[in-house]
Formats: structure tokens, sequence, C-alpha cells
């Protein structure tokens, strides 16, 4: 079969046509999710955190992760930045505070259970859930190992177990999912002596860092860092530091992860399911077409023929 | 037709559809996430730039950018060829006229050729001797990005300097200061009358009817660097007389300072007794404040500090409503908040405020509420009510003496309201888990806080008495000496009811190791310094 221009024109039209289809069912999917309502949420409060580790502990102890090399009490971890892994949920850093050099700044760094959780979107076999207390949960058990979370997740929290051969399992941060569902603090924030970390419904904790800007207005930067990033988080950050000092990223946007692939995503279907069709359709017509053209011919050559057969006496006749 | 190659002839196309469509979806899009930053030019920065702007509308109209020029670099150049400042300066009456090469403003075209003839003009000639020199071709000093850029630091003079200067000329304050006659347009001397020059020479001239005030800029070169050349000139020493002198933030730190400053007389009062009303006589319901004028005079580098317009009382230009007209010459500012604005360095509440953030008050103070009004009863502490009758001396003596004798007299005359038992040691047992009971030395911290107060005036006012102190930590608490337990308000932490209350923990740990933080008390800042590590019972 060759291509005429008119049928490759005629293609690319009902292409551009089937974009135009399309686009309604892409808007479809691009709803704002803004939390479960009353999900609760930590409020960390830069400003109080003293760098005690008590929170490392905790996390160690109700995760039943392995000892650490270094003890808990051991403040001279604090000198080199961490970042979590397969066996601590979380970290906390120390910063230089440029405003008063003798009391640096310390940030406590874990997953920060976005309400709507980039991870999750990544994963196709839905191994992580954005449950009801805030938390983002991970199931092991339907995990295949694809690692696609720990590229989707803008904070690079997820980390993989890759000293495990045979069952390998993502690891993260649990917000403390079963001791909330219990009743129970968080174990970070239970540990916490400078109640530096707060734990409550996400709206209070928003209220309680407006009460501390109002009250303090001099103390702190102006902004919840994690009220609206990627769609907003259910760990809430404020600080007298600016954010991008501590390794925070301020460039993220207020886009939630999900949304972001929303638009591309959505016409993935239209063009599995749709496009066979069309295509099968333009080809049965044109098929039909040439079919047609065919017997049209056939039936003109046999018509011919026949003709042919019929006529040749006459010229005798005439001749 | 063959099979074999529309196959893949058709996929390809399929394949170049589907990307097209793919970026065809507007609402596809991921932003760049990472910007590079503007670099910033590496500049060379000098004191002495002065940017040739008089005629920047006419360099708009030929595009030409303004010129630089570097003062200090031609003074120093003239003063090797034995050339003094008449080379560019013209006499004017017997002082330098500051303008280039003319006395008086001329117009524009001839102020064009004023500074191209004599710049272009010198340059040459010296480039001519075979020496360096500067630009003879317009484009090398009109130049779009001059490589040097203006590291001026503004310049004016302290407690310190000013005494030096009245010492120096022997108490004769008309060195300087004047007023101007209206009907003669002279100056002359005003006695008791004298104030800072901005008050009338302000950032721009201004023409007041026949008064022509001249810029601060103007008006101090003019007299400064005038007098400090004809000093200079006697073979005594004299001030700057180059830009760098006064304007280069190194060269400022140099200026010797005066330790001891004895105090400017001008007729100003030691003590006031400040007025809570204003010229119209609207019945002030507020008790007027008694006021030190001398100690304050003390803690504050000018009198610009406060007296921001004239060296008048408050309620000159303050009323007690504020002036309704739109304008913005402090009219429109209410005596209320002339007095009370926060974080304005001129107001009462604004400068002591500001102290509050010492080392040795940050301990208590920076936990303190910042934006909600005072308690009303600290209002008494400057609106004191008058001393009864039954005090004897106090209560006869003129208004003055009692603004003076008032704060350290009232403890002697009244006592303390309350003797406080001030405890030893406290031991805080209220959450006992992973370590023993903290051993507070509560008696310790008391009079340590005790000391520090008596090393501030300021303090001491305000802290009237020791019992004062209690409530840095002991807040929302009436001082009886029998405050309650911090475990009465401060319970289980994160309740939904106290949203904004600490829990115990917290609120001890907050306390204590901010207040250390703030007070710069290191030792305290690890968990056994407080309390010792409890040993597993096995």
């Amino acid at each position: 079969m060759s291509i005429s221009r008119r049928k490759f024109l005629g293609w690319v039209g009902a292409a551009g046509l089937s974009t135009t289809i399309g686009k309604p069912a892409a808007a479809a999917t691009n709803k704002q999710f803004t939390g479960y309502p009353k999900s609760f949420a930590i409020l960390h409060d830069i400003t109080l955190c003293v760098g005690c580790r008590s929170c490392e502990a905790a996390c160690n102890k109700v995760n039943e992760l392995p000892k650490p090399d270094k003890p808990f009490t051991d403040l001279s971890v604090l000198e080199t930045k961490r970042r979590t892994t397969t066996k601590t949920f979380t970290v906390v850093n120390k910063y230089d505070n440029p405003k008063y050099p003798k009391s640096p700044v310390f940030y406590k760094k874990q997953c920060n259970h976005c309400l709507e959780p980039a991870c999750a979107s990544a994963c196709f076999v839905r191994a992580f859930t954005k449950t009801k207390t805030g938390a983002v949960t991970y199931d092991s058990s339907v995990c295949v190992g694809c690692r696609y979370c720990i590229i989707a997740c803008p904070f690079e929290i997820p980390t993989y177990e890759y000293d495990q051969v045979l069952t390998p399992r993502i690891r993260k941060c649990t917000m403390c999912y079963p001791r909330v569902t219990e009743g129970l603090l968080p174990g970070c924030v239970e540990a916490c002596p400078m109640e530096a970390l707060s734990f409550g419904k996400r709206e209070d904790m928003i209220k309680i860092a407006q009460e501390r800007f109002r009250k303090y207005p001099n103390r702190y930067v102006n902004y919840i860092y994690g009220e609206h990033e990627m769609g907003g988080t259910s760990w809430l950050y404020i600080s007298g530091t600016p954010f991008k000092e501590l390794g925070m990223r301020e460039d993220l946007g207020n886009t939630p992860a999900p949304q972001l692939t929303a638009g591309a995503l959505s016409s993935v279907p239209m063009i599995v399911g749709l496009w066979p069709v069309l295509l099968a359709g333009i080809y049965a017509v044109s098929k039909r077409k040439e079919k047609i053209a065919q017997t049209e011919q056939e039936q003109a050559v046999a018509s011919a023929l026949v003709t042919d057969r019929s006529e040749p006496s006459q010229p005798e006749e005439e001749s | 037709m063959v099979k074999g190659k529309s196959l893949p002839i058709g996929a390809g196309i399929l394949v170049g559809i589907v990307i097209l469509l793919i970026f065809g979806i507007d609402n596809f899009e991921v932003e760049a996430l990472s910007k590079a930053p503007d670099q910033t030019p590496s500049y060379l920065y000098r004191p002495d730039v002065i940017d040739f702007d008089m005629l920047k509308d006419i360099y708009k109209k030929f595009e030409k950018p303004t010129a630089v020029f570097l003062h200090d670099q031609h003074t120093d150049a003239l003063e090797k060829k034995n050339k003094d400042c008449t080379t560019c300066h013209l006499d004017k009456n017997g002082s330098m006229s500051l303008k280039f090469m003319r006395i008086k403003d001329v117009s524009r075209e001839e102020l064009t050729k004023i500074y191209c003839d004599n710049c272009t003009k010198c340059h040459a000639e010296t480039l001519a001797v075979g020496e360096k020199a500067g630009p003879v071709k317009c484009d090398d000093c009109h130049r779009e990005r001059p490589e040097i850029q203006s590291s001026r630091v503004e310049f004016g003079f302290d407690k310190s300097l000013h005494f030096r200067h009245y010492r120096a000329q022997k108490n004769q304050c008309d060195r300087c200061h004047h007023e101007y006659d209206t009907k003669s347009q002279k100056l002359f001397y005003a006695k008791g009358k004298e104030g800072t020059c901005r008050y009338c020479h302000k950032k721009e001239t201004t023409q007041d009817g026949v008064e022509k005030m001249t810029s601060m800029r103007l008006a101090s070169h003019l007299a400064c660097i005038d007098c400090h050349q004809k000093t200079k000139a006697k073979n005594m020493d004299a001030g700057p007389v180059r830009c760098a002198g006064c304007h280069d933030a190194q060269e400022q730190l140099k200026i010797e300072k005066v330790k001891s400053v004895p105090r400017i007389k001008r007729g100003q009062p030691d003590n006031v007794l400040i007025k809570t009303g204003d010229k119209k006589e609207r019945t002030p319901t507020m008790m007027r404040v008694p006021f030190s004028h001398q100690a304050h005079e003390e803690y504050n580098d000018t009198c610009r500090v406060c007296h921001l317009a004239s060296l008048e009382s408050c309620a000159t230009c303050h009323s007690l409503a504020g002036s309704n007209k739109n304008v913005e010459n402090g009219k429109e500012i209410s005596l209320e908040t002339a007095f009370h604005k926060r974080g304005h360095q001129s107001s009462c509440t604004g400068c002591h405020e500001s102290k509050q953030q010492d080392k040795n008050c940050a301990g208590c103070h920076a936990f303190m509420n910042k934006t909600r009004q005072q308690e009303s009863s600290a209002c008494l502490r400057c609106h004191m009510v008058p001393v009864p009758e039954r005090t004897g001396e106090l209560s006869t003596s003129k208004a003055a003496q009692m603004a003076r004798l008032m704060p350290r007299l009232w403890k002697e005359t009244f006592g303390p309201i309350y003797t406080v038992d001030v405890p030893k040691t406290v031991i805080i047992k209220d959450l006992v888990d992973q370590y023993e009971p903290a051993e507070y030395p509560h008696g310790k911290v008391f009079d340590s806080m005790v000391k520090k107060l008596d090393n501030s005036k300021l303090a001491q006012y305000f802290h009237y008495e020791d019992t004062t102190l209690c409530l840095g930590c002991h807040h929302n608490t009436p001082v009886t000496g029998k405050p309650p337990r911090c475990a009465n308000c401060h319970g289980k932490p994160f309740n939904p009811d106290y949203l904004f209350r600490p829990g115990i923990m917290g609120s001890f740990h907050q306390q204590c190791i901010g207040c250390h933080q703030k007070m710069g008390v290191e030792k305290y800042l690890s968990c056994t310094a407080c309390h010792k590590e409890r040993k597993k019972e096995s």
C-alpha cells in the first residue's frame, strides 16, 4: 500500500481533531485534592530545635530499626550532612546561623507525607496509600521493586534495601501510622523535649504557626513550608533562617506531583484505546475504497472483455 | 502495493503523530526548576565618585550616559604638581566655589562647554608633556557601564566630634551655628537657638520665600571644607579635605573619639514632667511623665534621635489628635503615637523595646508577646500617680525635683509591696523517666538576675520591685510569692482546647534552654548538665 499525499493529510487532520476531542478528558483528571478533612500533621518549629537527636532515638525504637554505629547521644554525627537511609527514617542536620553564629540551626528531615504523594502516583502497583490520618503508608507485599517512587519523590526520601537479596523493601518514615491509629503520638513528637514538634490536626498546626508569627514577628520567616509545597504536605515547617539555607527546596511550586503528569498521562488511554480504532477505520475505509475501485475496475475489464468477446463478429461483418 | 514496506512507514507515522499529540497538549508543562543566577560584575569601589548628572536630560537626548568623576584622584594629581583647588574651583567672596570653573549656575550650553573644554584641555596638556592623564574623547568619560562604583558612606557629627570642634573653636558657637534674617537677607547668630544643621539644610535645596536653604550636602561641603582648608593653610591641625576623609568607611573609624563628652549646654532642662496635653489645652487625662532629660542625653549620640525636626518640646509639633491635613512633616502623628510607636527609635517605647534585645534582658523579654498591647498597669510605670501628701518632702518638692527624685525615693518611702521568700533550690520531678529529677538552683538564678538589674538604670526603673523579675518565668501570675505550679497550666501537650499552650516537658525546656541561649549561658545546653541519667533497674 503506498500512501498518497491526500491520505497523509487526511490522517494528520484526523489526529489534530482527535486532540481537541481528548482535551476535556484530560481536564477532568486535574482535580486538586487538599487533604483528608481533619487529617493529622506535624509542625516542626526549627527555631526551637536544639539538635539533641531524641527524635532519631525514638524513631529507631518505635520502628524497631537496627542499632546505629554511634549512639544517639553522640552529637558529633551532626557535623556531617546526612540523609535518610533504610535504617534511619529521620535525620537531624546542623546548619550555620549567620545571624547568631553561636547558636546553629537544626532541621529534622524525614518523609513529608504529601497530601498528593508523588511516590504514590508513580507507583503502578499501588503500594503507597495516603491514609486518612495523613500518613503515606507502604505495602511491601505488592511492591515489585521498580523504585519509581525514589525517582518521583521531590524530597529524596524513599530508600531501597539493596542489601536484601530476596525481600528488598522501600523504607521511609510511616508518620507512625500504627501508633497514631492507636491514639498515641508519633515517636519523634513524643520524645522531643523542646516540643519543637507539634502534633495535631493540620488546620490546627497552621493556626499554631500563624500564632507564633503574630507573637514573635522578628523570630520567624513569615512562611509555613509545606502548607502549599507540591500541593501541601502533612509535615509543616517554620523557621527563622530562610528555608533555602537549610537545604530545603524552594523551587517546587504548589502543583501536586500527580497533576504535573496528569495531562500527558490522561491521553494515554485515549491513544491506546482510540487510535487503533481510528487507524483501523481509516485503513478499512481506504481498503474498501481500493476494493470498490478494484471491483469497479474488474467489472469494467470484465464488461470490456464481454463486449470484446461479443462484438468481434461485427467488424468482421463490416470488413 | 507492497505489503512489507507499508507496515514500517505506517508505524513511523503513527509514532510521529503520537509525539505531535503529546507536545500539542498545553497542560503538559514542567517548568524549568533551576535558573542560572545573574552574574554580578566585579567593580572597583571608591568613596570619591561623583556623578555628573546635572545634564542628564541632555545626555539622554544624545544618548550619552553620565560621566563619572573621581575627585580624590584629581586632588592628589594636582597636589603632586604643586597646584591647589583653585585650578578647578574659582574664588567666590574669599571662599571657594564648589562648582567647577564657575560661580553661578549657567545655561546648559555654557555648562557643557565649561566641562568639555576645561576637562579635555587639561588632560590634553598633561598628555602632551608625556604624563598620564584622563580621557580626551567624549565616549571615554561618558561610558555605559563605568567600572568604578561609589562606596560613599553618609557622614554626620556625633557628640564627640561636636565637642572636639567646640573645644577647637574656643567655645564660639557662632563659627558654625547661624540663623537667616529674611529682611537683611544675611546669616546671623542667635544665641540659644542652635540646632542641628539638618533641621534647616534638608536633603535637597529648598526655597521658602526669599530664604534659600542649601542642601545638607552643599552646606556642609561649603562650610566644613572651607574651614578645614583655611586652618590647614595656617599650618594647624585640621579636619579632612579629601572625600575619603569623611566618606570612607575605614577612614571614619580612625576619627578620634572623646570618651567623656561634657554636656552640650543649650538651656535644656535636667528633668521635666512631660505634658500629656497639647497646645490646644484639651484636658489631659493621663498623668504627666517624669523624665530625666540629662540622663537620656548620655544614651544618645545626637539630639536628632528624639528631636526629629527641632529642639522644641514634643507638643510643639505633635498634638493629641494629630493634624488632619495630609502633610508629611510629622504633625500628622499624634502625641500618643510619637511616644509609644513600637519599632521606632525616636519614640520612648520603641527605643526602650530595642534595649530589651540586650543579652542581659533577652532571657525574659524574648519570650514576651511582641504585638499585644502592654498591660494597663504598666502605663503607671511612666504615667506616675502624684506623690501623696503624707510623703512630706516628695509632695512639696517642685515638679522638676520630683522627676529626679521619684524613682529613687519611691522604694525608700513606701518599701517593697511584697516580701517574697525566694527558695534556694527547686526539685523538678514532674517528668521523671529517663533522667533523675532536676535540681534547679532557683536562688542562684534569681540573685544573678538581681545583679544584672543593678547594672542597668533603665532596668531598675521598670523592674521597680525585685519581684517583677519573678514574672520572667512565672508569667500570667500575680507576684505574691506563691506562684502556682507550672504543671497546673502546662499539662499534656497538644491539647486542642489550649492550642498555643506548650505541654509540661516542652514548657520547661523551652523556658530554661531558651533563656540560656538568649543570655549566652552555654554550659547548660546538654541534657546531663541539668539532670543525671537514670540507672535502669535490672
